[in-house]
Formats: C-alpha cells, structure tokens, sequence
C-alpha cells in the first residue's frame, strides 16, 4: 500500500511559507521553532543559518555580486580581531570550501566560543561541492573566537578558530 | 553572454597570458592559487586569488572539484584552464557545465573522445586525414614479410596486446622483417599471452609539425598556419617556429585542410592543436594527435598571423561566433619561440628553484617575452621549471634566427641555472640554421657533440 502524503508534511508547509513570501514583497523572513529554522531572502548576502545551511528564495542575481577587493593573503595576527588574546593560537582551513560549523542543518555547533576542544575533535565541516570533510583540531585547548562566518566560503591557510591553552 | 567574470585555474605564465587577455576585454579576474603561489606575478594583477589549498598540485591546482567549488564561490561565470593540470580532464567542463559556469574550451565529450588515441585515430580516418600506413593483425612471419613490402621499410613491430617498448623491433628489409616476428612474436607470447603484432612505419627521421585551429562550436573552423616544434627533448618541446618552412607549400595546404577537416567533423570548440609527423624524405605528414588547449607555444602562431588567440578563446566561451574567417587571416613572417626553464644543462637538465636575483630581458622590436618572472622571484620546486618563453619575429627564418641570438645574448638571468645558453648553441648550430633537424636531432647530434666535447 503506498503512503498517501499528508497534508501535515513539513515540506508543504514550506512550500506555502515560500509562497506566501514570494507575494509579501518582504525582503527576509527568518523563522525558528524549536529544532526548525528556516531563513528566506531576497538576499544573496543575507546572514546565514546558525545551523550552517541557508535557502534562498530569490534567484542568483544576474550581474555577479561585487568582489572583496584586496588579494586575500590572511596573515593570523593581522587579520584576527583585537578580541583575540596575543597568545591565542589558530587552526586554519587546510583547504579551500564553505565552512560549516555544525554536522548538519539544524543541529548543534560542533564548538562554541568558550569550548574546549582536544586533539582530534572534529569542529567544523568544509564541503567542495557536496563533499563534506570534517576538520580535525591538531591542537587543543578553549576556543575564544571563530574567525570565519558559518557558509562562507573560506580559502586555504585561512584562520578558523583562535584557542589558548587550557 | 559574454563572461563578466573569469577564473583562471592555471599559474605560471599562462595565467599571466590569460589574466591579460580577460582585462582587455574588460572581464574581472579571479586567479587559483595554491600556497606557494599567493604572491605570483598574475596574483597582483588580478582582482582577487582565492587560495585553493597548499603547494602540492593535487590538492590545489589538479582538484577539480575544489577549482569548480572555488570558482562558483568566488561568483565567476567562466573559467580558464590553461594548459596543464586540468585543461585536458573532461569532468572540469562537466563541472561547470553543472554550475552554471562557461568553459573556455571544447565540450567534454569531444575532450574525452579525442583524449582516447585508438577513437581519435579513427576519427581522423573518417576526415581523410592520414595515419601512418599500419596494419593491425600480424599473426605470422610470412605476414611480416608481405606487409612490411607493402608499407615500405623501416617498419616497426610490436605487440598488439601491450605496450611499454616490450618486444618492439625496427626491421629495414623483408629477411629482418620475418626474423623480428620470430623474435618480437615470442617476447609478446612471454608477456601477454599473445604473439600477434601490430606493424608500422617508422619514421626515424621525423619532423614534429602542428595546426593551430579555432572553432566555433558548429562545424565552422579556422586555422592559423602551422608550427614547426621538432626541436626536442625526451619529448618535451624546446623550440617551436611557424611557418614550418621545411615543408612545400602543397604540402602546407594539405596538412592545414586535413587539420580543418577533423575539427569541423566534431564541430569542435574553441582553441586546439592537430599535431602531424613530417616525414621529410617522403614528403608525407600523419596524423599524431589533437591537443584540445591552448598550448605552450600558441605565441609564435600569435606572432605571424598578429592575431590574439587568446582573447579569441575567451570571446567564443562567451558564445560569440569566430571573429575572423580563413581569408581574413593573413600569416607573415618566421617567428621562433624558446622555452626558458630553470634547468642545468651541464647537470643533465637538473631542475633549478631558488630566488631570480638578477632578471634583465631582452627588449626591442620583434621581441616578446612571456613570462612572470622579475627579480626577486621565487620558483618553487613543486611545479614545471619554465620560466618563460622568448619570442622574435623578423620577416624571415634568417632575420628571426640572427634577432634570436641577439636577444639570448641580451638575457641575463641570475640566481638560478636555466637554458638560455643551450638555446644559443642550438640555433648557433649549422644543422639548425640548414633546418636539417628532426625530433630526435638535439639528443642524436647536439647534446652528444656536447658530451662528446666534454669527454
């Protein structure tokens, strides 16, 4: 006997959510109840998810959006904002992909600022092109800041997370 | 639509060649790197690098999925393979194709078939172009002799089944015919299990002659004369000149109509390379291979047709049609192309990295250099040696061999071994001036002379 969809199936009520927005005119809707978040834009630079995957409802523009200006050499201790003590050390992307900071849409960061990691904890995922790779800390220590925002694309040798020691 | 924003996943000079070409016709420019590569010339010029993962080329240049991921990313609506690493790789335009991203070379199916020697031999048939004459199943030694007599002597025996130089033999008359099958034939029975042969001619002194070609993707191709690059060594070019002035000119009209042919029977895309063997004594070309790229020593087609290749590329990635056609394109002069690698001649060509701390090129008329090289620069040891590839141009073979000279006498680099001295001894050599030379002249005569001088 096959399975008659329901009317209750989360998808549809999406579907209808993204209609409903699409008529508004409004230009996000960012919505969250209990373990759902959903978070559409008009945007294509709209804040991400805090879960790490981002929908959005508008088209790619067109006319590619502007390009950060400068050649992108990070240097840690330059680019790591002030808030990161002097003896912070960092673990940086070991290559090139958009970063996630939880395992999947929805859940938990691996790590919080205040975290303490150990040697071989996973903490992040970097994904080419649907490939998800998990990133491994070689150091350990507690996190006092992440440098890269959640689904951004980050590129190799970029800092990730600041830890002291302890 | 023309691309707006292009992705340049090559380094070197290429990408220097190919970030210029994008600024000329306005395009913004995102540069690959790797980590040994963030601060390269093309990397200052262009409007952002994206640093795809460290230095070793696996995990950055030769990544497909990483270039295509940091291509789509960077929001680029096409993207630049260069030559090397992953122009030739048909899953990079697949990639693109599937990220909305224009691929500025053929499509991946006609990459893929021509990648493959035994479909594009077959290819070639179907266009008329000419193979060397071969037969594929001999199966005794009175087959040997019958069709060895039949493709005239030299013929060259070798196993069917495998491959590798194994049981290969050279046989100049019908008696050496039937003797190497006794002997080719059990070599490949010991090592495949099957003792029948594959026969052709061998060409032992052969000229490298290649077709510079553009398509439009429809059927519609055009050539660019042809390039002479029989200056070799180990198989890797050395020198390269166009035209190819060791060929007749009805000659030249075949190898140009044959090269057209092929491209045309794919409806082949964009920039690419049919490359023949010239057999002079014969005076006959076969077919080798087609390079579906923008190759190393496009400059010297550039040189006597002054027509930019590869902003040609970049316009018909764009969906443009070809901007010339053959009547329009005019070839004048001789241009000679050296490739500049930091090796040591003296040490058996030994890669040469380390720090340039002297760069003065050459300058002045008919002179173009293609490199990003300058002082101070770094060349890392994970990556090809070149350097950078001279180029003159004179109004004859002459002219360009003495404008060449001078300008290698000129080129004074510092810091690290390269073969700009080797380059003089080449064209200072009678055989190079006569234009006796073939593929296997440089390590035959020239380097042995040198070893034979140095002994």
């Amino acid at each position: 006997m096959t399975h008659k969809p329901t009317i209750d199936h989360p998808v549809d009520h999406v579907r209808v959510l993204m209609e409903e927005f699409k008529r508004s005119g409004i230009a996000t809707l960012h919505l969250r109840a209990g373990g759902f978040e959903l978070l559409l834009s008009n945007d294509a630079n709209a804040p991400s998810l805090s879960g790490g995957q981002r929908a959005v409802a508008a088209p790619v523009p067109a006319a590619p959006a502007p390009l950060a200006a400068p050649v992108a050499t990070p240097v840690p201790a330059a680019t790591a904002p002030s808030s990161v003590p002097a003896n912070a050390v960092i673990i940086a992307a070991p290559n090139l992909g958009t970063f996630y900071r939880a395992p999947k849409p929805g859940a938990a960061p691996y790590v919080e600022i205040g975290g303490s990691i150990s040697v071989g904890d996973e903490i992040c995922l970097i994904e080419v092109m649907k490939l998800f790779t998990g990133v491994k800390a070689d150091r350990a220590g507690t996190v006092v800041a992440i440098l890269a925002e959640d689904g951004a694309m980050v590129e190799s040798g970029q800092p990730l997370f600041a830890l002291v020691a302890g | 639509m023309a691309i707006k924003r292009l992705f340049i996943a090559n380094r070197g000079e290429i990408a220097l060649r190919i970030v210029r070409a994008a600024q000329a016709l306005n395009m913004e420019t995102v540069l690959a790197v790797s980590d040994a590569d963030r601060d390269s010339a093309a990397a200052r010029l262009v409007d952002r690098t994206v640093v795809l993962g460290p230095a070793q080329a696996a995990r950055s240049y030769l990544d497909p999925r990483l270039v295509v991921h940091a291509a789509k990313a960077s929001g680029c609506d096409g993207l630049h393979p260069g030559y090397g690493f992953l122009s030739e790789r048909a899953i990079l335009p697949r990639l693109c194709a599937a990220n909305g991203i224009a691929f500025v070379g053929p499509e991946p199916d006609v990459i893929e078939s021509l990648g493959d020697k035994i479909q594009a031999r077959g290819m070639a048939r179907a266009a008329g172009v000419p193979l060397v004459p071969g037969c594929d199943g001999v199966a005794t030694a009175a087959d040997a002799r019958r069709e060895g007599d039949k493709i005239g002597y030299p013929v060259l025996l070798k196993a069917a089944a495998g491959g590798g130089g194994r049981g290969m033999v050279i046989a100049h008359n019908g008696d050496e015919a039937e003797a190497g099958f006794h002997r080719a034939s059990a070599e490949a029975v010991a090592a495949f299990g099957d003792g029948t042969l594959f026969m052709e001619r061998f060409v032992p002194e052969a000229r490298h002659v290649e077709v510079q070609l553009m398509g439009d993707g429809k059927g519609q191709v055009v050539h660019f004369g042809e390039r002479d690059c029989s200056v070799q060594r180990r198989y890797q070019k050395l020198i390269e000149e166009a035209p190819c002035t060791a060929m007749p000119d009805h000659l030249r009209k075949q190898l140009h109509e044959s090269a057209c042919a092929l491209a045309a029977s794919v409806n082949y895309r964009n920039a690419g390379t049919c490359e023949f063997l010239f057999d002079v004594k014969r005076q006959e070309f076969y077919f080798i291979e087609v390079n579906a790229r923008i190759q190393v020593e496009h400059p010297v087609s550039e040189m006597i047709s002054g027509f930019d290749l590869v902003q040609e590329q970049l316009r018909i990635a764009g969906g443009a049609g070809l901007s010339v056609t053959q009547d329009q394109v005019s070839l004048t002069g001789h241009a000679i192309e050296c490739r500049i690698n930091a090796e040591d001649p003296a040490r058996d060509f030994l890669p040469s990295p380390g720090r340039i701390t002297r760069w003065s090129p050459p300058q002045g008329e008919g002179i173009r250099l293609d490199s990003h090289m300058s002082e101070g620069a770094m060349i890392p040891p994970f990556y090809d040696s070149m350097i950078g590839k001279l180029i003159v141009h004179a109004p004859t073979r002459d002219a360009a061999i003495d404008r060449l000279d001078a300008a290698l006498a000129d080129f004074r680099v510092e810091g690290i071994a390269t073969t700009i001295g080797l380059h003089r001894e080449i064209i200072a050599h009678p055989d190079f001036r006569a234009n006796r030379i073939h593929t296997r002249w440089l390590e035959q005569v020239l380097l042995a002379e040198r070893k034979g001088a140095a002994a």
